[in-house]
């Protein structure tokens, strides 16, 4: 409540804004102004109609499969007796928890029309995974979890008496699920979709693999982007027209998403909502839990296998034998010193990047305390480059800070900065991309602190800093913590930015991944793959060890 | 231990006027109790003591010296008080014994002092074997004498409650009110406290302020508040009386609906406009008085509350259980009042 004396407001405000517009607005603003003064901008962008459909269409076919498989999930995890539904609320969480690339690594395994392993089951060429068609099934797959998470979570707080309320007027418990419960939650669940279709949009990694190398090649915006950047010069005035277009989905797509949630919310009980009793499948349980259950082993854990035996594999589209298993892939890949050194350089950045999420994410939340009404477009600001795709938000800095920025006092140079071809060009696109996630975080931890309790301190004896740092952010640590893990882990197995701002000579994971993959070997790339699937695993262990200890405290 | 003066508060948040010119004294040893119903200004005032808010104009002291007023604003941290809040505000991350040392590592006291004087401070609240505990692990009431510990560890000039008793039940309320009042008895701090019961008020104050939309109405000691009622607020506030308004004629009270209530001979009056102000136990039913519609009994107990529909609001009358129904006639009669002209 105790705003901080108002001087020190707006110090603190512009210590906050002056990176941010450094280094993530500015350098969108300029390469939107570069898209759209770039001579025959419309023209290039009518030259790529293809991909621009291509996007459109990919996305909009991803958003609608995680709609069509989340809403059916959701309800059997979260609203009914479903057997192991608490395991399968864990597992079907690692489709967006693992990078989409990998699962586009994992279906390339089981489904490239030759050496697959599925089309080896079923007769060469069945399946192939690679167009538009397989583009929008691994992105919707890896989107999933954003539906069942925000159905899920609205499905928990509907009120349980509107459900009751249907069963007094005569409702049998299956229609009183669907025709009351189902329909509160559809909001949440498509806005959840909306996210997919976004996702969706800004993905470069999937389309790339299952789409650039396809013959007759898949192209979308993301792609294009790419391709044109490897061009350099001439080709970036087009990529700034392109990643225009790219830019506009997301306004589109957050206005959806807040008016579907706006005409949500209206509905749904606010109090701490009393579970309801989850609905009896009955003779029905049996059915669905092999549906289910089905379901998780081809979507989430048949990927994975494959990579497994890929990376275990001589060479991918050998023989499957158990004496043709090998572990020197593991051995060459993982004790290599380029595999060292990018493993270095990504924790090193991963480390960094977390820190600065934690510390501009605490800024924003208390900023969005200290000024009311302005702490509303801080929070826009913190959150809008997360929905900026990596595509665009590292074009943007590659075009700004192509070249050195000498800031110059008294005629004398003051300071330059020189971030072109350094890694702390991805430094900046990392803590940029997820500020979100520490502001996000840092706000709701603080909105639900009681501020009684830093008044109590100050009551005590303690000063304003003192009551922060005694009473304040002992109780926010938990949500930084959480933050710095899930910025840890985004950043430490990014791909998308990391293939276009890599400088030249080093290196780090994502783009390791990305290169054994596109050019050398699958099953180095396999090994790797399955080495940050464990670095996930562990790191969502992390969490889940945190989350649990802070309700424990509660 | 510390007198307090209030001199002319004003305090609005936006638009809206929380505290308008409000001044108490509250003495050096005194409990003063802010009663009023919610919105009256009351934890404002309270928070504005403590230095969480500052005033928008007025003079706030505390033992003699300017804590808040014109180009003075002492911050909470430099008026050694002790505030027991509403939510608690025992900080999750402490043990009990850290949260009740808490003032006094602030003060820089040696460990061995700081341990003697918790272990003391958790005596007084009578919580001596959960020093080690955990917040989490607390019940509410035990979670409040932990607020009240730490508030009152290092010797706080002032103690300020704010509605200290209102999260927990009944019971809890009654034990915890009892605590307050040996506290006081034996440390004899002064104390300021916020609430909108008005048996807590009565029961704990040496006086009374009652505030109704940012001023104070009336400010005494419970007995006087109790029987004497400087407005018809305070009355209806405090004593949960009847509060009619129409006028003096030929000594009775005529609502406008045209009910017609004889005055008692005590309560003489001049005619013209008035306010009548009649608790529910002093309210006679019986053969004489003003016939009206009973619309409903209420068994208390020892005693029944009986209501009467006067002119859209409800007379509550309190006497002893009897057999009536619904919408039969009784008559009511007044036996003690008071009037308030309007001017």
């Amino acid at each position: 409540m105790s705003a901080p004396a108002t001087p020190l407001r707006w110090v603190g405000l512009a210590a906050w804004l002056a990176p941010l517009v450094v280094f993530a607005v500015g350098p969108v603003v300029f390469l939107l102004a570069r898209g759209l003064g770039a001579a025959g901008a419309l023209e290039g962008l009518a030259a790529e109609t293809g991909a621009l459909v291509n996007t459109l269409a990919i996305s909009t076919g991803a958003a609608a499969l995680a709609l069509v498989l989340g809403a059916p999930l959701a309800l059997l995890l979260f609203r009914t007796d479903l057997p192991l539904r608490g395991a399968y609320a864990v597992l079907f969480t690692l489709p967006s928890a693992i990078p989409a690339f990998i699962w586009g690594m994992g279906w390339l395994s089981l489904a490239s029309p030759r050496a697959g392993y599925l089309n080896r089951l079923l007769g060469e060429g069945t399946l192939d995974i690679h167009g538009p068609v397989g583009i929008a099934f691994v992105e919707g797959v890896s989107g999933l979890p954003l539906v069942l998470l925000a159905g899920g979570a609205a499905m928990r707080r509907v009120d349980p008496a509107l459900e009751e309320a249907a069963r007094v007027c005569g409702a049998s418990p299956a229609r009183a699920l669907l025709t009351t419960t189902l329909p509160l939650a559809l909001p949440s669940l498509s806005s959840g979709a909306v996210m997919v279709f976004l996702m969706a949009a800004s993905s470069f990694g999937v389309p790339y693999l299952l789409g650039v190398s396809a013959s007759p090649p898949t192209r979308v915006l993301t792609t294009r982007i790419y391709e044109l950047v490897l061009r350099a010069d001439e080709g970036l005035g087009r990529a700034s027209a392109l990643a225009l277009g790219l830019l506009l989905l997301t306004p589109v797509a957050l206005l959806a998403t807040w008016a579907l949630g706006r005409s949500g919310r209206v509905r749904l009980s606010a109090g701490k909502g009393l579970a309801s009793r989850p609905f009896a499948l009955g003779r029905g349980r049996a059915v669905a839990g092999a549906a289910v259950a089905l379901g998780c082993a081809v979507l989430v854990l048949l990927p994975l296998g494959a990579l497994v035996l890929t990376s275990l594999q001589r060479g991918f589209g050998a023989r499957l034998a158990w004496g043709e298993l090998t572990l020197a892939h593991w051995s060459g890949v993982l004790w290599a010193p380029r595999t060292l050194r990018a493993t270095g350089l990504s924790l090193l950045l991963a480390t960094g990047a977390g820190a600065l999420v934690c510390a501009l994410g605490l800024g924003a939340a208390l900023l969005q305390r200290a000024f009311r009404r302005l702490g509303a477009g801080v929070e826009a600001l913190a959150v809008w480059p997360y929905a900026v795709p990596g595509t665009v938000l590292a074009l943007a800095l590659l075009v700004a800070f192509s070249r050195d920025w000498r800031f110059i006092l008294l005629e004398r140079v003051a300071f330059v900065l020189a971030l072109a071809h350094t890694p702390w060009l991805l430094l900046v696109a990392y803590a940029g991309k997820y500020l979100a996630l520490g502001t996000r975080n840092g706000a709701e931890a603080l909105a639900q602190l009681d501020p009684s309790l830093a008044e109590a301190a100050r009551v005590s004896g303690a000063g304003p800093t003192r009551a922060f740092r005694d009473a304040t952010l002992p109780l926010l640590r938990p949500a930084l913590l959480a933050a710095f893990v899930l910025t840890f882990l985004a950043c430490a197995t990014e791909i998308t930015m990391s293939v276009l701002l890599v400088p030249a000579g080093s290196e780090v994971l994502g783009k390791l991944l990305f290169d054994l993959q596109s050019y050398a070997d699958p099953a180095a790339a396999a090994v790797l793959a399955c080495a940050f699937v464990a670095l996930v695993a562990v790191g969502q262990g992390v969490l889940a060890l945190l989350g649990r200890r802070a309700a424990e405290a509660r | 231990m510390a007198a307090i003066s209030l001199e002319g508060l004003f305090k609005s948040y936006g638009a809206t006027q929380v505290v308008r010119g409000l001044s108490l004294d509250v003495r050096e040893g005194e409990l003063v109790s802010l009663l009023g119903p919610s919105g009256c200004g009351k934890t404002t005032t309270l928070r504005m003591l403590a230095g969480l808010e500052h005033p928008d104009a007025g003079v706030i002291r505390i033992g003699g010296e300017t804590v808040a007023g014109p180009g003075v604003r002492v911050p909470p941290e430099k008026r050694g008080l002790g505030m027991v809040f509403q939510s608690y505000a025992v900080w999750p991350h402490r043990t009990v014994e850290q949260n009740v040392a808490y003032p006094l590592t602030l003060r820089r006291l040696p460990k061995a002092e700081v341990a003697t004087r918790v272990r003391e401070a958790l005596r007084w609240v009578r919580l001596e074997g959960l020093a080690s505990r955990r917040p989490h692990e607390l019940s509410g009431g035990q979670l409040q004498r932990v607020a009240l510990a730490r508030a009152l560890v290092a010797g706080p000039r002032v103690l300020l409650l704010d509605e200290p008793l209102s999260n927990l039940d009944a019971a809890l309320r009654e034990e915890l009110r009892a605590e307050i009042a040996a506290l006081r008895a034996r440390l004899g701090t002064t104390m300021v406290f916020v609430t909108h019961d008005q048996g807590e008020a009565l029961a704990l104050s040496d006086r009374i302020a009652v505030l109704n939309r940012g001023v104070i109405e009336q400010v005494d000691t419970p007995e006087v508040l109790y029987h004497e009622p400087a407005t018809p607020f305070v009355a209806g506030f405090v004593g949960g009386a009847n509060v009619l308004e129409g006028e003096v004629r030929d000594g009775a009270f005529l609502t406008p609906g045209g009910t017609r209530f004889p005055l008692p001979p005590e309560c003489r009056a001049s005619d013209g406009p008035s306010t009548l102000v009649v608790r529910p136990e002093d309210l006679d039913l019986g053969e004489h008085g003003t016939p009206l519609p009973l619309s409903a009994r209420l068994f208390l107990g020892h005693a029944a509350e009986y209501r009467f529909p006067v002119d859209g609001t409800l007379l509550r009358v309190v006497g002893p259980p009897r057999e009536a129904r619904a919408s039969q006639i009784l008559h009511v009669q007044l036996r003690k009042a008071r009037l308030f002209h309007r001017g």
